[in-house]
């Protein structure tokens, strides 16, 4: 008989008060499953809420109402063994200035419970593994940002942890710096087999290394995707500019298995299932009589979703034009 | 294999027991304190009285070193509550020294660094932080109180014999209970200076000014309203009050023992509460 898959995040009607203001408003979800090595990422704009709910799955902030499970475990009760079991990477500066980074994952590594000789061997492996290997007998007060987010990441899986939380990541990292982040994240899931959870209002940070995105708003969740699903589909987008009577675009994109959506004044967003190449578009618009004045091609799916789900977007194209065709 | 050739993998061996968590961070902090210079040449310095002290107790305990001496100065230089009283006083002012020295590095660079959330996000609860802080300091100190302070008590139990032991037996427990008791108000200041100011050297500065301060303060009130109970708003004074009568030697005039407790519990709560205040992963700005 199998056993049930344990979620890595459980929420109950969750609600966190900071004072008196309701920050995070009945939150209802199920993220993740424990133990598959997938990423789950938390988007949202500033002050919707994504860091009060790390907090609160950290035990940090008592849940006002409701419920919220790490791994199975409540984040009030079992917080003890929860602990030991996650990593956690804040968003700010946090380290002890005064200690070299190897000392300071050392001693990270035993608080998680690993013992004296495992953790110091832990702590060089992991201080090579993020690139700080050349510098981990240097104070961590004398590292530069960058080295301190590296420093801080390697601290987080120091002891091995089977979820990682992650809060902005990538934050005031150089492209450079950041593809490393993220190659980091992705080796933790793939080769590691850990679950991450990432935080960010990255949005190409979150599409990279993540398997499943919730978005967040005003302390609510207003969309729950999987992007595994999303790229499988290998779904591209459009976006359209066009000169010229377009009035029957809409019907006409179907010829060539298209959906869109008209944003009005020839602006259109149209979505083109796999297979079909943005040639076609061309064509199309050639077909009728259009004078194409801007074309932007992409398959960043997820910045679409994000867009609806902060509302400054109607639809998604593809998941509403037929529904727009039936009004109509 | 060498390290940066054998590449990250994940820890999945056994996990240590929870004490042994608990005294990772003493272990670490009591190795940077001291590497400070200035903590071990204090520690040192204080070894200092003990060691005469303990001279003072050989010699005592050696009539055929003191022959021809005054028979009433004989009397007056026995090792009872009043020898242990002196000792105490001594060593109760190195302890301050000490730890208005070491007791600033405990929390402030975690605060200043924002540490505690990576402390918080591991098996380690609040109270087990300032715990293990509190350990660090309590042993720290205790290395120059009631250990030298015990050690000098069995020296005499061992050259005096096993009556003077059943005579006086209380005057060890005297010396652990009184000096832990002083250890307790002094870290718990020590740490609560050091939770609120970021700055060493003025955290440092005010667990020294707040014996200062508080010993004026009750000297004041007593002389304005013309009182003896202003004393208990001095936890100096209220230590000294308590070992007083733990040790049998004559109290000085104010309150009693009980007051005395009981002003010290009373400080005892008002410097935790500051101290879980401070103490959190997270400052919520109301």
């Amino acid at each position: 008989m199998g056993t049930t898959p344990i979620p890595v995040v459980e929420l109950e009607n969750l609600k966190v008060k900071l004072g008196r203001r309701e920050i995070l408003h009945g939150i209802t979800c199920r993220l993740g499953v424990s133990g598959t090595g997938k990423a789950v990422g938390l988007l949202g704009p500033n002050g919707a809420g994504k860091s009060t709910l790390i907090l609160t799955l950290l035990g940090f902030l008592r849940p006002s109402e409701g419920r919220a499970r790490i791994l199975g475990m409540d984040c009030r009760r079992n917080m003890g063994e929860a602990r030991s079991r996650i990593g956690y990477m804040p968003e700010n500066d946090s380290f002890v200035g005064e200690m070299t980074a190897v000392t300071f994952l050392r001693q990270m590594a035993e608080l998680s419970g690993l013992p004296p000789k495992a953790a110091l061997e832990k702590a060089h492996e992991v201080l090579f593994h993020v690139g700080l290997g050349e510098s981990r007998y240097r104070e961590l007060r004398t590292y530069s940002y960058g080295m301190k987010q590296m420093a801080k990441l390697a601290q987080a899986i120091v002891h091995g942890p089977e979820l990682v939380v992650l809060d902005e990541p990538t934050n005031g990292l150089d492209p450079a710096a950041r593809r490393r982040m993220l190659k980091l994240v992705t080796d933790m899931k793939e080769e590691q087999g850990m679950n991450v959870l990432v935080c960010s209002h990255l949005l190409r940070d979150i599409e990279q290394v993540c398997d499943e995105a919730v978005i967040l708003k005003d302390g609510a969740i207003v969309h729950h995707c999987n992007l595994e699903e999303e790229r499988r589909s290998n779904r591209s987008f459009v976006e359209l500019e066009v000169t010229g009577d377009d009035r029957d675009l809409r019907t006409a994109l179907p010829e060539i298995g298209a959906d869109g959506v008209s944003e009005g004044a020839g602006r259109w967003r149209i979505v083109l299932p796999a297979g079909v190449e943005v040639e076609a578009i061309w064509a199309l618009a050639e077909r009728q009589n259009l004078l194409v004045r801007k074309l932007t091609h992409r398959r960043d799916t997820l910045e679409e979703i994000f867009l609806k789900a902060m509302g400054h977007l109607s639809h998604t194209p593809g998941e509403s034009a037929a529904l727009d065709v039936s009004r109509t | 294999m060498a390290v940066y050739k054998r590449g990250y993998q994940r820890y999945a061996g056994p996990l240590t027991s929870r004490w042994t968590r608990f005294m990772v961070l003493p272990r670490y902090a009591w190795k940077r304190l001291y590497e400070q210079r200035l903590v071990l040449l204090l520690t040192m310095v204080s070894f200092v009285w003990p060691l005469l002290c303990a001279g003072f107790i050989y010699l005592t305990n050696h009539v055929e070193l003191l022959q021809g001496l005054d028979k009433e100065f004989l009397e007056f230089i026995k090792v009872n509550g009043r020898f242990f009283s002196i000792f105490m006083y001594v060593q109760a002012g190195f302890a301050v020294f000490l730890a208005a020295l070491a007791g600033p590095s405990l929390i402030a660079p975690d605060l200043s660094n924002n540490a505690l959330p990576l402390y918080f996000s591991r098996p380690l609860t609040r109270w087990s932080y300032a715990l293990a802080r509190l350990t660090v300091i309590i042993g720290m100190l205790s290395v120059v109180t009631w250990v030298p302070g015990l050690v000098l008590f069995l020296f005499q139990v061992g050259l005096a014999g096993g009556w003077w032991f059943l005579a006086n037996w209380t005057l060890g427990l005297a010396v652990v209970v009184g000096f832990l008791l002083w250890l307790l108000v002094l870290s718990l200041v020590a740490m609560a200076s050091s939770a609120y100011v970021k700055w060493r050297i003025v955290a440092g500065a005010i667990s020294l000014a707040f014996f200062f301060i508080l010993s004026g303060v009750s000297a004041m009130i007593d002389a304005v309203f013309r009182v003896t109970w202003g004393h208990v708003l001095d936890p100096a004074w209220a230590v000294n009050r308590v070992w007083c009568t733990l040790l049998g030697v004559d109290p000085p005039e104010g309150p009693g023992a009980v007051s005395s407790m009981l002003s010290l519990a009373v400080f005892v709560l008002l410097l935790v509460l500051v101290i879980e205040r401070k103490l959190r992963p997270v400052e919520v700005v109301r």
